[in-house]
């Protein structure tokens, strides 16, 4: 079996608080080649401004996903919180 | 705001087509598009019946392609929205502006499982640029120029409005007062210009790779110029075929997996690759790892996500190429790589003298372009008449070749034709297709048929599914495995029932004739040309292969 060495990335992403945006983000970030490992979603109701705190994992580098949901229609930006960046390993 | 007439959202959608210059659309009404088709009725846009919400969405497809402008289509709910997606998905694959407009059903329905009732809303993420659903009417005039905004902005692609039928049929009081609304999110990094003037001056086997985006940037001038001036040999893929002067003396041709040997050696010895809009697609690319292992990149795009997607790059200039291109221009000194690669592309030029009396595919697509007018349009299919069709026939602009490049669609190339011919009633449009894929959108023979749309269609014949036929020859033990298709219809009398003129030749000596005749029909008109089904496509560049590692023949 090989190692994967699979990276972990938080993403910061805010977004207009439109129909499907969240489905939009999850799609990408699938078909784009990352695991989700967990995210929060909260909508400030004065602005309409979603931010979706998001971690994934891959072996793809994360700039590959950030330019991807950045082209989507309703992201306002994406940044990573390097802080937080972490390799694990798994067997494939 | 301000004050109106009463229209119904049906009516208003009609208004703002035509505000952007909308004159034709293509579809195919239902029970959920019921109140815009009765709006139709009244309005000045000519709708163009298909028969099949598919041949719709590639009519679209080959409308804007043609000409440079939008496409739009019109289905109804559930099963003619899902008919769109192939259409939609290949027009995000090759980046083409289209608007489909989708019947829904009514707002209190939806979830219901109602009758005609799909979430094409959430089906159409993965196949569109955006998409919209417009459930409050004073949402939709808004939506709707969004919607042409989104498709023509940046990186052109396919955007979806799904409009229930309560809201086609609810009264619209209020119209926009200006057209501002879509936020300006172009940011792009500084561009590397110095770092790739530095490049460039000190490359001394530059290649220029040209990609269909030179098309849809409307560079072709400037890149054309840029060739000429600094003469630097160029390879195009197969949507930039005619982005270059096919006459350009450093010209070398498609490279990839069915490119000219000399359009693959030279990018696989070339310590430059200069990209423009092109994306290191994995048909153009072969083994990723080994293409073009000695060149340093620097590549032009209005995409961010295309950077260093899949080739690292040396310098990126981002944004619009028509005005980044000129400043890259400068006097190269590389007489030697000029002479060494018109010497191959001479030593390596195709070959028509094919033994037998068997008509050669290559042969009757090369006889085509040389006797079609100037201007023709040409579409395909897919399979090996479009490659045979890439590497034989001469484009002298990228709107002039359509083709399925990234979804590599079967049953493209004959609604696609229509669309362009409807879009361009003066050129000459010709489908090159093949027997496997026309029987694909075979239906649209009857829109041809219905608004007397001039269409040729050159049927290359080998009654197989010919590159798939010759894939399990070469890599699948010749286990031949449902791709013979010698049970084909009559393709003469199939046209004739569509009251389409058509014509069966099985001979070389029947092949300058038959093209004459064809093209000298003022009318649609099918040319059948019987090949022998064992010819396969040459060069090829096996899977996960190097570009410079291809095949010849077998």
């Amino acid at each position: 079996m090989n190692a994967i060495t699979l990276n972990k990335y938080q993403l910061i992403i805010m977004a207009d608080d439109k129909q499907v945006v969240l489905e939009r983000i999850l799609q990408v970030t699938r078909y784009r080649g990352f695991l989700i490992n967990g995210m929060n979603a909260e909508v400030n109701t004065g602005n309409n401004i979603a931010t979706i705190t998001m971690t994934v994992s891959s072996e793809r580098p994360i700039s590959l996903l950030v330019d991807q949901i950045n082209k989507l229609i309703d992201i306002k930006g994406v940044e990573v919180d390097n802080s937080s960046a972490t390799n694990q390993q798994h067997s494939a | 705001m301000t004050e109106s007439k009463t229209l119904t959202g049906s009516s208003l959608l009609f208004e703002v087509l035509q505000e952007h210059g909308v004159q034709h659309v293509f579809g195919y009404p239902g029970g959920a598009i019921m109140p815009i088709y009765d709006a139709l009725y009244d309005s000045d846009v000519k709708h163009f019946l298909c028969r099949h919400e598919q041949g719709a969405a590639f009519s679209a497809v080959g409308y804007a392609r043609a000409a440079g402008t939008v496409g739009v289509c019109f289905a109804t709910s559930g099963p003619g929205a899902t008919n769109l997606i192939t259409g939609l998905a290949d027009a995000l694959a090759d980046s083409i502006p289209v608007v489909a407009i989708t019947g829904q059903v009514p707002t209190a329905a939806m979830g219901s499982d109602a009758f005609q009732e799909i979430d094409i809303f959430g089906l159409s993420l993965a196949c569109t640029k955006h998409s919209f659903q417009v459930t409050d009417i004073n949402e939709l005039e808004k939506v709707l120029h969004q919607a042409f905004e989104i498709a023509l902005e940046g990186r052109h692609g396919p955007v979806l409005v799904d409009i229930p039928k309560d809201i086609q049929l609810a009264a619209v009081t209020q119209r926009l007062d200006k057209l501002s609304h879509l936020k300006n999110k172009v940011k792009l990094p500084l561009a590397d210009i110095s770092k790739a003037l530095d490049l460039l001056t000190h490359a001394k086997q530059p290649i220029l790779y040209v990609g269909g985006g030179v098309g849809m940037a409307n560079a072709v001038e400037e890149v054309r110029d840029f060739a000429e001036k600094t003469g630097m040999p160029s390879v195009s893929t197969l949507k930039g075929l005619g982005a270059i002067n096919p006459d350009n003396e450093n010209y070398l041709g498609m490279l990839g997996m069915h490119g000219t040997k000399t359009a693959n050696i030279a990018v696989q010895q070339c310590d430059l690759l200069v990209v423009v809009g092109a994306r290191f697609d994995d048909r153009v690319t072969g083994k990723l790892d080994e293409f073009a292992p000695n060149a340093k990149v620097i590549h032009f795009d209005i995409d961010t996500a295309e950077i260093n997607k899949r080739r690292a790059v040396d310098a990126a200039i981002l944004g619009d190429l028509k005005g980044n291109l000129p400043l890259l221009t400068t006097d190269l000194k590389i007489s030697d790589w000029q002479q060494k690669l018109q010497q191959m592309s001479t030593d390596f030029a195709w070959r028509y003298d094919h033994p037998g009396e068997n008509i050669f595919a290559p042969a009757v697509l090369k006889t085509v372009s040389d006797l079609m007018p100037s201007n023709t349009c040409i579409t395909t299919d897919v399979g090996q008449h479009q490659m045979w069709a890439a590497q034989h026939m001469s484009f002298d602009d990228p709107s002039n070749f359509l083709t399925s490049g990234g979804m590599g669609t079967m049953g493209f190339g004959l609604p696609a034709a229509i669309g362009a011919q409807i879009s361009r009633p003066h050129d000459t449009v010709i489908a090159v297709s093949g027997d496997g894929s026309i029987m694909m959108n075979v239906q649209e023979l009857a829109t041809i048929k219905r608004y007397q749309i001039p269409v040729k269609v050159v049927l290359i014949d080998n009654a197989k599914l010919g590159m798939v036929r010759q894939w399990q020859d070469l890599f699948f033990d010749g286990r031949l495995s449902e791709t013979d298709l010698s049970d084909n219809p009559d393709f003469v009398m199939l046209a004739t029932a569509f009251e389409i003129k058509a014509k069966l030749i099985t001979k070389k000596s029947e092949v300058d004739a038959a093209v004459k005749e064809m093209l000298d029909h003022d009318g649609p008109y099918l040319l059948q040309v019987k090949i022998d089904s064992a010819e396969n496509v040459w060069p090829l560049v096996p899977p996960n292969t190097a570009n410079d590692k291809m095949m010849e023949g077998v």
